[in-house]
């Protein structure tokens, strides 16, 4: 049997990767619960953020988890863009459409990140990286002990903003009844436009916490977190914002144990094989309606 | 309404083959030049390995070319040496349409380069049905010059495969690295060492891991493979993979990794995970990227390696070396990875079959490789000499293992050679803190 | 369709046929008729995938069919040792049956479910390929593929094109052929609306299932056809960049229409060739990335539409003109 420290330990790295899968996924919830769109184009977003960071603490040398916020506030506008001038247009003309709009977003945002930061893989370095924690056999770095309290800080603003704000309960009530939303007086587009740039803005904190983590970065990263994403928002409910925070946990446990017992190659092959085995199962998800 | 479909269709064609006539009309041959095709990736995955092929093999021609050029029969004297790129896009299909149009178009007469080995692989059959010489300095899978189906007689094979630095890392762990730890552990001298192997998921990680696997068995080396972990391409984050190979209690772990997955994966073995033991990496990290991305945590690490940015074997290649690295990082602002270094020789070895030859006739040129045998250049050959082997046109390299040992000045580690007897600059060294993976 | 326009269209139909024999030795070069050969192949493909989005099912994972038929069709000629022309077919048939396989998983699924577990599926085909049956596949080395054509016969790659030319137009009147048939507006019909085809008899799930193998089998045949041209299969075959150039080709060209596969390859293929010229090879995926977000929002039916578009405007102008016109007499 294996041993209990290392089962811990396993666990404890899930928690870590489950963290940037929830906040992709919170982000991506958000957006699919008040606009109903199929955005593949989500994990460019990821990247962008990555980049950003990088790139900001590469010129001022700030504390990159400071500038968080800021990236969020860069993404939050590149996403108001993006929904206004691509999806607003063709809202309504049906998924496959969405779909085939968000390729040919992947394919930019990609190569242009490729043009102004060359292809090659990055990385940078927490101001951190040399503290850790001892915990049991192992010694804990303190920079995933702050993305998971960081993570959970910025869940925490998600949950104030739509219970206790104007603007957030608006974003829920369009999200949940869109007719009516606009029957009280509601700007549903600028919902729309707010959903998206905040759900796009949460996939760049995981970008940044991606990269102050230390993981390796390039312009291609995004697009298979994004389908991951939304493997997840489908087994935990569409639209369902605790189902993302569970799903993405769940994710990252599952993927860790995967790569620990059948192997690492499995990783992203055993993700779908769920999602699949799941649809068969029960086709409209795991907690869809009959009807969309 | 559907006839608009059709003739759309008929115009757009009919555009395409007045723009590609066109294009053909373009490629005119240049009177007077040996022409050498470049099949490196330009553009896509592997671009920054394909543009120090590329820029190496710029370098080399240069060199050809002022000292007077390769006097070949066809031109009635001394010609000069001209590069035509051929970007594979890090693609088959793009180094299938690459390979065709610098054979069929700009009509070359000879061939360097190639890195991923599956791409080379594509389109090796058309190089074999051209019967152009190709010297591949970039691709490690030995496959390329066993290939069963086609006629591998005019491929040469100028890079080490991963069954050649598989095994000779392989007899490094036994040879210097178990006889260590038993000595400074008191362990008995029969016990076998505990190696755990970590590879990609890929023809290069999954060609180590078997070379490892062969080399135990057919030398019956005392080396136990206790794990093995694979990972797919791309990989950053390790941590499952390093806690499983902990729990395995390993006495040194190999790894086949390109530097983006090396530095993160002993960054977390050593920092998050708490395995510190003693890393081997393959040929292809020794760039300065590796040194600066590894850090502190690359210390006492060992490298095998074939060309290095930081150190050079003493002897005869050290005075080479240096002229090729001092100008080249001068002129390109960092300096030559090892793909470069061997495509460098790569143009320097057509250019002297060329001219042993005297003629640019394939046929001559190929025999004129196969008996080959020139002095080495950049990099240590086996008894000093640039020759294929007879049975599968590999040259055969001198290889050597480093130690990163933690340089003050740089604040990174450098490498110091450490195997073999003949090449070292001093002897390998246990670091303080390690300890063995058991008992 | 009268019949003075289907005599038209096929003497169009011929004449364009005609245009692509002729090219390929008027030019001899064999680099642009290397190059005529893929966009051949890849017309097959992205007519393949076009064929299932008519059925209402959008896949992003056609690398699959693409990628099993050029392997399926490998081994059958290497270890039965038949004659590759002979394993075409049978790797087709071999793509084809995973087809039904993967859509009996899809056939309750939405639109979009759909295009995430193709997308699975094609991943979980390359790790299947290089892991679990690496020992017949060769894993990531490969294996060696027979050529189409042995090159010891003189001329082999002129009949190699030509072999594929007719297969390419085989297969477009094939899929023309469905598409005016029954089978065809069973298509249509689950597309529009799923419920309303159930009621007026239609069997969403049997002309689903159809519409896999079909668009399979024609895949896997353009997936061996590529393989058996360069000599040699990789699993990069199943790669994802595999599976979004049919999706790109169709909209671009025109989603749902007989044409809109081949000019879309025909034009990207040659946009793209010419962009690499230059070097500009990021640029290259900005512009298709540009293209194709401008189409799906404004040329929604892709090119093939255009010249409708450009009528109608034309028209609703000349129309406003007239009214005002009228106005102010």
């Amino acid at each position: 049997m294996v041993q209990v420290d290392i089962l811990l330990q396993i666990v404890f790295w899930g928690l870590y990767a489950g963290c940037i899968y929830l906040l992709l996924a919170t982000g991506l919830n958000l957006i699919f619960g008040v606009m109903k769109i199929v955005n593949f184009a989500h994990g460019e977003f990821l990247m962008l953020g990555a980049y950003v960071t990088a790139a900001i603490f590469a010129v001022t040398g700030i504390n990159p988890y400071a500038v968080i916020l800021l990236t969020m506030l860069v993404i939050v506008s590149i996403g108001g863009v993006v929904e206004r001038l691509c999806f607003r247009p063709i809202l309504g003309t049906g998924k496959l459409n969405e779909i085939f709009l968000s390729i040919g977003l992947i394919y930019v945002f990609e190569n242009v990140a490729a043009l102004v930061w060359s292809d090659r893989w990055q990385s940078i370095q927490s101001p951190y990286s040399g503290i850790s924690i001892p915990v049991g056999p192992v010694a804990i770095p303190i920079d995933y002990l702050i993305i998971m309290v960081l993570t959970t800080a910025i869940l925490a603003g998600l949950y104030l903003f739509l219970e206790r704000t104007q603007m957030g309960m608006a974003v829920r009530a369009t999200s949940q009844n869109r007719r009516g939303a606009m029957l009280v007086g509601i700007d549903v587009e600028r919902m729309d436009m707010l959903s998206f740039g905040i759900g796009s803005a949460l996939a760049a904190a995981a970008g940044t916490l991606w990269v102050v983590s230390g993981q390796v970065f390039n312009p291609y990263m995004g697009s298979i977190p994004a389908i991951k994403a939304f493997a997840i928002i489908i087994l935990g409910g569409l639209g369902s914002i605790p189902g993302a925070i569970i799903g993405g946990l769940l994710y990252g446990l599952a993927e860790n144990a995967t790569a620990f017992l059948i192997g690492g190659p499995w990783k992203d092959a055993v993700s779908f094989i769920v999602l699949i085995i799941v649809l068969i199962i029960r086709p409209r998800g795991l907690f869809g309606e009959a009807e969309e | 309404m559907d006839y608009r479909h059709y003739t759309m269709i008929l115009g757009i064609v009919l555009l395409g083959a007045i723009l590609a006539a066109g294009c053909t009309q373009g490629a005119t041959q240049q009177a007077g030049t040996i022409k050498i095709g470049v099949m490196a990736s330009l553009t896509g995955a592997s671009s920054n390995l394909g543009n120090g092929m590329w820029d190496s093999a710029v370098v080399a021609a240069n060199e050809v070319n002022a000292a007077g050029g390769v006097n070949v029969k066809e031109y009635g004297g001394r010609v000069n040496i001209t590069l035509v790129p051929g970007d594979d896009q890090s693609t088959p299909a793009g180094g299938q349409t690459a390979a065709t149009k610098l054979i069929t178009e700009n009509k070359v007469d000879a061939l360097v380069g190639g890195y991923s080995s599956a791409v080379t692989n594509t389109y090796l059959p058309t190089v074999a049905q051209y019967k152009v010489p190709y010297v591949v300095t970039g691709a490690s899978s030995p496959v390329i010059t066993h290939r069963t189906d086609i006629d591998t007689s005019y491929i040469f094979h100028h890079c080490p495969t991963t069954d050649t630095y598989g095994k000779y890392t392989t007899e490094f762990i036994d040879q210097v690295i178990r006889p260590s730890i038993d000595a400074k552990f008191n362990l008995a001298a029969g016990r076998p060492l505990r190696l755990a192997l970590i590879y990609q998921d890929s023809p290069f990680g999954q060609g180590v891991f078997s070379a490892v696997n062969n080399t135990i068995h057919a030398e019956n080396l005392n080396v136990q493979i206790v794990g093995a972990q694979s990972f797919k391409m791309g990989e950053s984050d390790f941590h499952t993979t390093l806690t499983a190979i902990k729990a395995a209690n390993p006495d040194a772990i190999y790894v086949a990794a390109f530097t983006n997955e090396m530095v993160p994966m002993v960054t977390q073995a050593r920092r998050d995970v708490g395995l510190n033991t003693i890393f081997l990496a393959v040929e292809n990290n020794d760039a300065p990227a590796y040194y600066k991305g590894l850090g502190g945590y690359g210390n006492n690490s060992i490298m095998e390696s074939r060309f290095s940015p930081y150190t050079v074997p003493t002897g005869s290649i050290a005075d080479a070396v240096a002229a090729f690295k001092g100008p080249y990082t001068t002129e390109f602002g960092s300096p030559p990875d090892m793909m470069g270094a061997s495509t460098y020789e790569g143009v320097h070895i057509l250019a002297q079959a060329i001219s042993n030859a005297g003629t640019v006739d394939k046929a001559s040129v190929q025999q004129a490789l196969v008996n080959l045998r020139m002095p080495q250049m950049i990099e240590a050959m086996q008894g000093g000499v640039i020759s294929f082997s007879p049975d599968f046109h590999e040259s055969q390299f001198n290889l050597y293992m480093e130690q990163l040992i933690w340089n003050p000045t740089a604040g990174e580690p450098r490498p110091v050679i450490v195997w073999p007897n003949n090449l070292k600059a001093t002897g390998f060294v246990l670091p303080d803190w390690y300890t063995p993976g058991s008992g | 369709m009268t019949a003075p326009e289907s005599g038209r269209r096929a003497g169009y139909a011929a004449l364009l046929v005609l245009a692509l024999a002729v090219i390929a030795p008027a030019s001899g070069d064999a680099y642009f008729l290397n190059l005529l050969l893929l966009m051949l192949i890849f017309i097959i493909f992205a007519s393949s995938w076009n064929l299932l989005a008519l059925s209402g099912q959008g896949s992003l994972g056609h690398a699959a069919f693409f990628g099993i038929g050029a392997y399926a069709s490998t081994l059958i000629a290497v270890k039965a040792g038949l004659p590759p022309l002979i394993a075409l077919p049978l790797g087709g048939a071999a793509a084809a049956g995973v087809g039904i396989l993967i859509g009996l998983t899809c056939v309750r699924l939405k639109e979009w479910f759909l295009a995430m577990v193709t997308f699975g599926f094609a991943i979980i085909t390359q790790t299947l390929v290089v892991s679990v049956l690496a020992p017949v596949t060769g894993g990531w080395d490969g294996i060696a593929s027979p050529r189409l054509v042995p090159a010891a016969i003189s001329g082999s790659s002129l009949i190699e094109y030509y072999s594929i030319l007719c297969i390419a137009a085989l297969s477009i009147l094939a899929i023309h052929a469905l598409m005016n048939s029954r089978i065809g507006l069973a298509f249509a019909a689950i597309r529009e609306n799923e419920t309303e085809a159930r009621a007026s008899g239609v069997d969403p799930v049997r002309y689903r299932l159809l519409g896999f193998a079909a668009s399979a089998f024609l895949a896997g045949i353009a997936g061996a056809l590529e393989i058996y041209h360069f000599g040699y299969v990789t699993p990069d075959i199943f790669g994802i960049d595999i599976s979004f150039l049919p999706v790109i080709y169709s909209i671009f060209g025109g989603l749902g229409t007989l044409a809109g596969p081949v000019i879309g390859t025909v034009i990207l293929t040659i946009v793209s060739e010419g962009l690499l010229d230059f070097g500009l090879t990021f640029q290259r995926f900005i512009v298709i990335g540009l293209v194709l977000i401008l189409v799906v929002i404004f040329l929604p039916r892709g090119l093939v539409s255009l010249p409708d578009e450009v009528r109608k405007r034309w028209k609703s102008r000349k129309k406003s003109e007239g009214a005002l016109q009228e106005q102010a007499k």
